[in-house]
């Protein structure tokens, strides 16, 4: 049902101490191909997180023990650099930067949808080492020179405006992936409120006519249930 | 009224009351003792002066006409009517030769000027003899060996000193119990607007909501208090009814949609169903259950905005929001059949939190796109607004709102009528309101100015500019 890419397994480290949700949450991750090992305090947590390489932790902000803020904050001041992903019930703004302050990487507020969830922590493990400079993007026969602008697929040249070039770049970065409606307003639009009409499927559609009308093989999909993927 | 002593007693106002007292009584004890002082060293000195004045034009009779010229102006003072002063006049071998006395009413001096006391006796005019005080000098003649005694009754003294003290041994008690009465006056006083105000706190927290403490107009502390605590129990009654409202718009609103689930879920138990039809219930049933959640987000969020929890405000450009937004929704505008136009004046700053100016603006957009039929318009305008405001306007040509509904349709959960076929939580409108009020500002709504069927909606967030 998730069309999720499920080419590389991810090793994920699920802390959360309620029963429901963890096995809710390894589900979803388990179905999204990867490998999901689980803490229930953020004691045992961060032992955890220490003692072994992940790919993601996905942490819940309310814990025994060690609450989800201190267990990031001693994580990454100890020098962890596993991405992490924040899992909350509280989910205003002030929280999210909180969250976003000690060091995690994303913050995602319970209730979430599974395919939103999945698409996250993929997000996670895809996220590219800031110090690698990248001045062009592909995906398929879809460049993007980030220094000069340029668009172009199959070598044609295609105009983009600027918040079209900046939604096609975030769906480069993340290609292969599936990008929900609201980490697109989270990250394009940096919106953390949600607009309601849809706004972003009328944006992706316009995009869509501009990269994929002329070509015969469509780059940018639309994942039912969850959001986009531009094939990689 | 009868445990009003102890209650007194204890207060702050009693205490200072006694402090006032205590200070008054020191005050007044020193006041008066200086006064005391202070008036028998000038009725001395007085006394000191008038006898040097006599002895001096008794000194220049002796002095210009010798004894007898002496011995005639003492006789004339003696004679002299309203003279309060006695006399008497000896030679060198202490022969009397003028004077009220029949001798030296006292020891003869050793010096030549000698200040005396002693008593003389009187005769009263009913024949009876009493002992005066008196004081004075006795001053030796030169060249004569005789001796000059001038003095005056003490009697008089005395008294204005004696009623000096009297005075100030009755009032200083008096004052002191007045000063203390004062205090504990004003500490009942205090107490009892202190026990008012206690008394309403009680009352409110027994459930009578309406309650209020008395305000008696005279501005003072316990007024101001009073209506400071008024106006926090106007805001807490406030919101325990939109609480007590918004239970019961949630009970009422969310019965529906999981009455329709349960039913849903009834029917998918109860009959046999392929693989697809089962999917697709199911598919239909998360739906709903993401509206469900998406309402009670919304409640939270309104809650926590009114309960002043949420919100962190910056200077903002609202321009920049303003023109992030109309590039956000005109393509939606284009798609649903409506022509979008918008006009963002520069550079107009705002000091708000930036999510909810934008999810307030975004719900009067999204209501604009639900409500407007296809082929009508939508105008999104930021403008100064009166007073150092700015108006963030979006106007409709859907049907509008009637005047009498506009008062509803902001409160949670109310919807009209005929929008109940629209998808929504009824908490739109509510937000931006809460939005608004949080900032300072107003959400002004009115008619657009359309045909009297389809007038359209002109809604304005309108908030102080920095």
């Amino acid at each position: 049902m998730l069309d999720t890419v499920q080419e590389d397994t991810m090793h994920v480290l699920v802390i959360e101490d309620d029963i429901e949700m963890a096995s809710f949450i390894e589900k979803v991750l388990v179905e999204a191909g990867h490998r999901v090992d689980m803490a229930t305090d953020g004691d045992k947590g961060l032992a955890m997180a220490r003692a072994s390489e992940f790919d993601a932790l996905v942490v819940d902000r309310m814990l025994p023990e060690k609450d989800g803020l201190t267990l990031v904050k001693e994580y990454r001041e100890a020098g962890g650099k596993t991405p992490t992903l924040f899992l909350s019930a509280l989910g205003d703004v002030q929280n999210r930067v909180q969250g976003l302050k000690v060091g995690a990487d994303d913050y995602l507020a319970k209730p979430f949808a599974p395919a939103e969830l999945a698409a996250r922590v993929e997000a996670l493990g895809r996220r590219l080492p800031v110090e690698q400079q990248i001045t062009v993007l592909k995906a398929g026969d879809l460049e993007m020179n980030l220094l000069t602008r340029k668009v172009t697929r199959a070598g044609q040249k295609i105009d983009l405006q600027p918040r079209e070039f900046r939604l096609l770049e975030y769906l480069m970065r993340h290609a292969g992936q599936v990008v929900t409606r609201t980490m697109l307003l989270e990250k394009v639009w940096d919106y953390n409120f949600d607009p309601q009409t849809n706004v972003i499927d009328v944006h992706i559609s316009r995009l869509r006519a501009k990269i994929d009308k002329e070509f015969e093989e469509p780059l940018l999909h639309t994942v039912r249930g969850a959001g986009y993927r531009l094939q990689g | 009224m009868r445990l009003a002593l102890p209650t007194f007693l204890k207060t702050t106002t009693f205490k200072l009351a006694l402090i006032y007292s205590a200070m008054f009584a020191a005050f007044s004890a020193a006041l008066l003792v200086y006064l005391y002082y202070s008036t028998v060293y000038y009725i001395r000195a007085e006394s000191e002066r008038r006898l040097d004045l006599e002895f001096e034009q008794l000194g220049n009779a002796y002095f210009t006409g010798g004894m007898e010229r002496l011995s005639q102006s003492v006789l004339e003072r003696m004679t002299r009517t309203g003279s309060t002063y006695f006399y008497y006049l000896e030679d060198s071998s202490g022969r009397k030769i003028a004077g009220h006395f029949g001798r030296m009413p006292t020891t003869p001096p050793t010096a030549d000027v000698q200040t005396v006391y002693f008593e003389f006796r009187q005769q009263e005019p009913d024949g009876t003899e009493i002992l005066r005080p008196a004081a004075g000098r006795i001053v030796r003649l030169r060249d004569n060996g005789g001796a000059l005694l001038v003095a005056f009754d003490t009697e008089q003294q005395t008294a204005i000193v004696g009623r000096i003290q009297r005075a100030i041994f009755i009032a200083a008690p008096i004052g002191l119990v007045l000063s203390l009465l004062g205090g504990i006056l004003i500490s009942r006083g205090a107490a009892r607007r202190a026990d008012e105000l206690a008394r309403t706190a009680e009352a409110v927290m027994g459930g009578e909501l309406g309650r209020r403490a008395p305000v008696r107009g005279s501005g003072d502390e316990f007024d101001r208090l009073a209506s400071r605590l008024n106006a926090m129990l106007d805001q807490i009654e406030k919101l325990v009814d939109s609480t007590r409202h918004t239970g019961n718009a949630i009970a009422h609103d969310l019965r529906s949609p999981l009455s329709r689930l349960r039913n849903r879920l009834e029917i998918a138990l109860s009959e046999p169903m392929s693989r697809e039809s089962a999917e697709a219930t199911l598919e239909e049933t998360v739906e709903e259950v993401d509206r469900v959640l998406g309402t009670f987000n919304a409640i939270l969020r309104l809650a926590r905005l009114e309960a002043g929890a949420e919100g962190e405000r910056v200077r903002m450009d609202v321009s920049e929001l303003g023109e992030e937004l109309a590039e956000l929704f005109d393509p939606a505008c284009e798609e649903a059949g409506l022509s979008f136009k918008s006009q963002i004046s520069r550079n107009l700053t705002i000091l708000a939190d930036r999510d909810l100016v934008g999810q307030a603006l975004s719900n009067l957009l999204d209501n604009a796109v639900k409500y407007t039929p296809e082929g009508g318009a939508i105008t999104f305008s930021i403008t100064r607004g009166p007073n150092g405001t700015v108006d963030m306007t979006v106007v409709d040509s859907g049907p509008g709102v009637p005047e009498e509904a506009r008062e509803r349709v902001v409160q949670r959960f109310q919807r009209m009528d005929s929008a109940r076929t629209h998808p929504g939580s009824g908490l739109g409108l509510a937000l931006v309101d809460s939005v608004a009020d949080m900032h300072g500002g107003e959400l002004l709504l009115s008619d657009a100015g359309g045909p009297p069927d389809m007038p359209g909606l002109k809604a304005t967030l309108r908030l102080p500019r920095v």
